[in-house]
């Protein structure tokens, strides 16, 4: 459309887009506020916006002790992973190949969320974590691999078997999870992996693979087959050519697929609240503050709310180019 | 491709489908006509149609029912017009401020359900901003009320599903073409009427698909009902899913809730099979 010219037009819809995000963002703001208020002043009938702040949710939430040299020791954490972050950003700078940094980096991580509750005394809310991050990297990978096999395939292949795959899967999208759940309890019950991590990441992975062959398929389409069949009269076979070839150019399809893929794996909440007792990820540990009759739960709630939105919001700042490009071109969504 | 190579590419994905999707669909309706609770789950005990009759005959059942069909009914045109409104409207500001604008009304969309739910909770607790809001300029007491639990559900639901309805219609928006825009400034045309013929024919297809996505996310609201009534069924505010849930963890009757899954897959394929029928017209055309 063209732009409207008069500037208090102009002036009118800056107002209204402004209304439009403080609606957007009010729940997150005001629960981020009560987070870090005492008890008192988050049960105050008139709201408090000037109050003492206080981190005591937050460590009740994530700490069961605390330790006398906790400075010294969450000075030396915080520099840990200021400087993985550093190299994470600066990668492209740093005159050493990219993917030796990128793995030192995931290795830094991995052992830094290992380390962290051997000098912590951490609570049961770190537990919850690490399995969410377990079950959504799992998801994720195994998803994102077996998706990109079969989205290439249903990319490329004109016969009627794929039509019928992908006939299917969008049915199979369109339904309740709860019908799948219950089969997967008796599933889980007969096999006993009840609680596990690996039954949890095998169903999650089914769940979202219609979605993730769709997307990924629709960004394959965009890829000419001019170029595997060039490279394949190059001596490539069909496999090394997906690899060699296609692949280096598809990382942005996969970004937004993965993206998609890792937002519901990290928010599914009923299939992890029916196939497991303890190894909760962190949507089902939350539930637990909603409601009861415990007072401290107000504020235990909102601090576990916001534990969980930051990793999340720090993904979309990163990746808030392919998720939008995901939502429009895909044009699919869980 | 060949057909042998199509099968050696897609085989891991179709494998846990069918192992994962297919079987348990197969198994859920088997279930469904068997009584099982948490102690026999491994060994079922078969009681034919008893399940899906009963079913078909719980008044709490079809109350859930209504109750879904009253909020798919409010939140899947109340987000598309709100998408739409603010769509026009952030098409019209610049580039940058676009993308500042666009991640601030991302968030509601990427928010763990439970999570967004329990921070609008926040908002409506006793100590809640918006309760305090409520009470001086209503002057009366906010309580949680069949009412008024239900009018927040279906405030929730709009407040998470429009950020969806917006960015795919902005994108289509940046598709319309500038010449017949131009044209129909020429002859004369207002705002309104570019609105109405150009604009809105144009992202008709974008329309159906959004129309499609939130019907059937709609459908299936579980998380926001779950924590906003806490599964209390004094404010008879359950959808389809949270009553199956309940019926499967509260009263523990797991082949009654497969029964009553399944019956909600049949209420779904009457939207569903016309949508498939095209897409696998479109498939083969395309072929």
């Amino acid at each position: 459309m063209e732009k409207v010219k008069s500037p208090t037009g102009r002036v009118l819809i800056h107002v209204a887009l402004i209304l439009f995000s403080v609606y957007s963002m009010t729940p997150f703001f005001w629960t981020l506020l009560q987070s870090f208020k005492n008890l008192k002043d988050a049960n105050s009938r008139v709201p408090k916006f000037i109050f003492t702040p206080t981190w005591a949710n937050y460590e009740e939430l994530w700490l069961r002790s605390l330790p006398e040299n906790g400075a010294t020791i969450a000075f030396f954490l915080m520099a840990a992973l200021v400087i993985l972050v550093c190299l994470l950003l600066f990668a492209k700078y740093i005159p050493v190949r990219n993917g030796v940094i990128y793995g030192f980096v995931i290795v830094g991580f991995v052992v830094l969320l290992w380390a962290i509750p051997r000098v912590l005394d951490m609570a049961k809310f770190y537990d919850y974590f690490i399995n969410t991050l377990i079950v959504t990297v799992g998801t994720v990978t195994v998803s994102i691999t077996i998706g990109c096999l079969a989205g290439y395939g249903l990319a490329r292949y004109a016969g009627m078997a794929a039509v019928v795959v992908l006939v299917a899967a969008l049915g199979f999208r369109a339904l309740p999870r709860l019908a799948f759940v219950l089969p997967y309890y008796w599933i889980g019950a007969a096999l006993n992996l009840l609680d596990t991590h690996l039954l949890v990441i095998l169903t999650l992975v089914a769940v979202n693979q219609p979605f993730t062959i769709w997307m990924l398929r629709s960004f394959f389409m965009e890829i000419p087959g001019e170029l595997e069949e060039a490279a394949m009269v190059d001596g490539c076979n069909r496999l090394t050519a997906f690899i060699r070839v296609i692949m280096p150019i598809m990382w942005p399809g996969v970004i937004s697929t993965a993206l998609f893929s890792l937002l519901l794996a990290y928010n599914e909440f009923l299939l992890v609240r029916l196939l497991t007792q303890t190894n909760w990820t962190l949507p089902v540990a939350i539930s637990r503050y909603t409601g009861g009759e415990d007072p401290r739960h107000l504020t235990l709630a909102a601090a576990s709310a916001v534990s969980a939105t930051i990793p999340i919001m720090l993904v979309i700042l990163f990746f808030q180019k392919n998720l939008v490009k995901g939502l429009t071109a895909g044009a699919v969504k869980g | 491709m060949r057909r042998s190579t199509f099968f050696r590419f897609a085989g891991p994905s179709i494998f846990i489908m069918t192992l994962l999707m297919l079987i348990p669909l197969i198994m859920a309706i088997y279930l469904g006509m068997n009584y099982v609770t948490y102690n026999n789950v491994t060994q079922p005990q078969w009681v034919g149609l008893r399940n899906y009759i009963e079913v078909l005959q719980d008044n709490r059942f079809w109350q859930s029912f209504l109750f879904t069909g009253g909020y798919m009914l409010f939140v899947v045109p109340a987000t598309m017009i709100v998408g739409f409104g603010v769509a026009l409207l952030l098409d019209q500001v610049s580039t940058f401020t676009r993308g500042i604008y666009l991640s601030l009304f991302l968030l509601p969309f990427v928010i763990v359900p439970i999570v967004g739910t329990l921070m609008f909770k926040q908002l409506f607790e006793p100590s809640g901003l918006l309760t305090y809001l409520y009470q001086t300029i209503l002057g009366t007491k906010f309580r949680y009320t069949e009412v008024s639990v239900k009018v927040l559900i279906l405030l929730y639901g709009l407040w998470y599903v429009a950020p969806f309805a917006l960015v795919t219609y902005f994108a289509g928006l940046q598709t319309l073409s500038k010449d017949q825009l131009e044209a129909a400034s020429i002859d004369g045309a207002s705002v309104w009427q570019k609105i109405r013929h150009i604009v809105i024919p144009h992202l008709r297809s974008l329309t159906i698909l959004i129309l499609l996505i939130s019907t059937m996310d709609a459908y299936r609201v579980f998380d926001s009902v779950f924590v906003l009534t806490e599964m209390n069924p004094i404010y008879k505010a359950d959808t389809v899913m949270t009553y199956t849930f309940q019926t499967a963890v509260t009263v523990l009757r797991l082949g009654k809730a497969n029964a009553m899954a399944i019956l909600t897959i049949v209420g779904i394929m009457i939207v569903l099979i016309p949508n498939l029928i095209q897409s696998y017209r479109q498939q083969v055309e395309e072929r």
